[in-house]
């Protein structure tokens, strides 16, 4: 681990694309501020870790608990899609990016069309 | 029975301890080149349809792992989910179509499911690539209810 000692609003790049200013020091805690392009996910370790766990719990899962939730949430308000597609990740609705933000593409079926 | 116009599709064999022996299209698979968060090698996966409106995301390379997931568009629509553009693991750039995969958590007690928020999936459409996001953002639930009302399908 490369260990630098900075104070408040000295700098630290990593690469030429990611730049760490430390804001403020306040007892012992340090605001950071970081400024990076956004395919680098920035995140508390401890956000990675609750994930990891909850990844691990849902990896668990079986099927008969889900029956009666399917019921529930369907019943009455969603029909099913009459023709099976060959993928499931083609009944998903799909959305894009452009410059005004996300937006939907393809909404899937909902009722018998 | 052949009709004389079909074309060979190249069809794999999926083994799971859920659902059997499955045999898919060659192309129906996904593959998350840095697995999933905790599952690092768990890098290919095909979709299963279940009972609506969930659907398992099924290893290809470990039969007993499969995740319950749901459409994050449906389910996630108010929270402006942004995929990674520019993320060189999925390859995602502007105008490219993409679903969202919120994975489920399903509980003993259906009432106690919840749905990630924080870590949802994103698939490129078009390559079939796919990774995991993390959203340190108290928006976002860990744990979001999936059963506030039985009636109430609209999430936010």
């Amino acid at each position: 681990m490369l260990i630098l000692t900075r104070k408040p609003g000295e700098v630290i790049y990593i690469g030429d694309k990611i730049k760490v200013t430390v804001v403020e020091i306040k007892g012992n805690q340090i605001r950071l501020g970081i400024d990076a392009p956004s395919e680098f996910r920035i995140f508390r370790k401890e956000i990675y870790d609750q994930i990891q766990e909850e990844n691990r719990a849902a990896a668990d899962g079986d099927t008969g608990a889900l029956e009666g939730l399917s019921e529930a949430l369907m019943s009455g308000k969603v029909k099913t899609a009459t023709d099976q597609p060959k993928s499931p990740l083609a009944q998903f609705t799909t959305g894009k990016v452009s410059d005004r933000g996300p937006e939907v593409v393809k909404r899937k079926k909902r009722d018998n069309e | 029975m052949s009709d004389g116009s079909t074309k060979d599709i190249p069809m794999i064999t999926v083994d799971s301890t859920r659902f059997g022996t499955l045999e898919v299209p060659a192309d129906s698979v996904i593959e998350f080149p840095a697995g999933l968060i905790g599952f690092p090698s768990a890098t290919r996966f095909i979709m299963v349809e279940h009972k609506p409106p969930f659907s398992w995301l099924q290893s290809i390379d470990e039969p007993s792992l499969a995740f319950v997931v749901v459409d994050g568009f449906e389910f996630g629509k108010s929270l402006d989910l942004k995929p990674p553009i520019g993320d060189p693991v999925c390859d995602f750039n502007t105008d490219d179509e993409f679903a969202i995969l919120l994975i489920v958590t399903v509980r003993p007690d259906p009432k106690q499911t919840t749905v990630n928020l924080k870590a949802p999936l994103f698939v490129n459409i078009k390559n079939k690539k796919a990774t995991q996001v993390i959203y340190d953002d108290p928006r976002y639930s860990l744990r979001y209810p999936l059963w506030e009302d039985p009636d109430n399908t609209d999430k936010e």
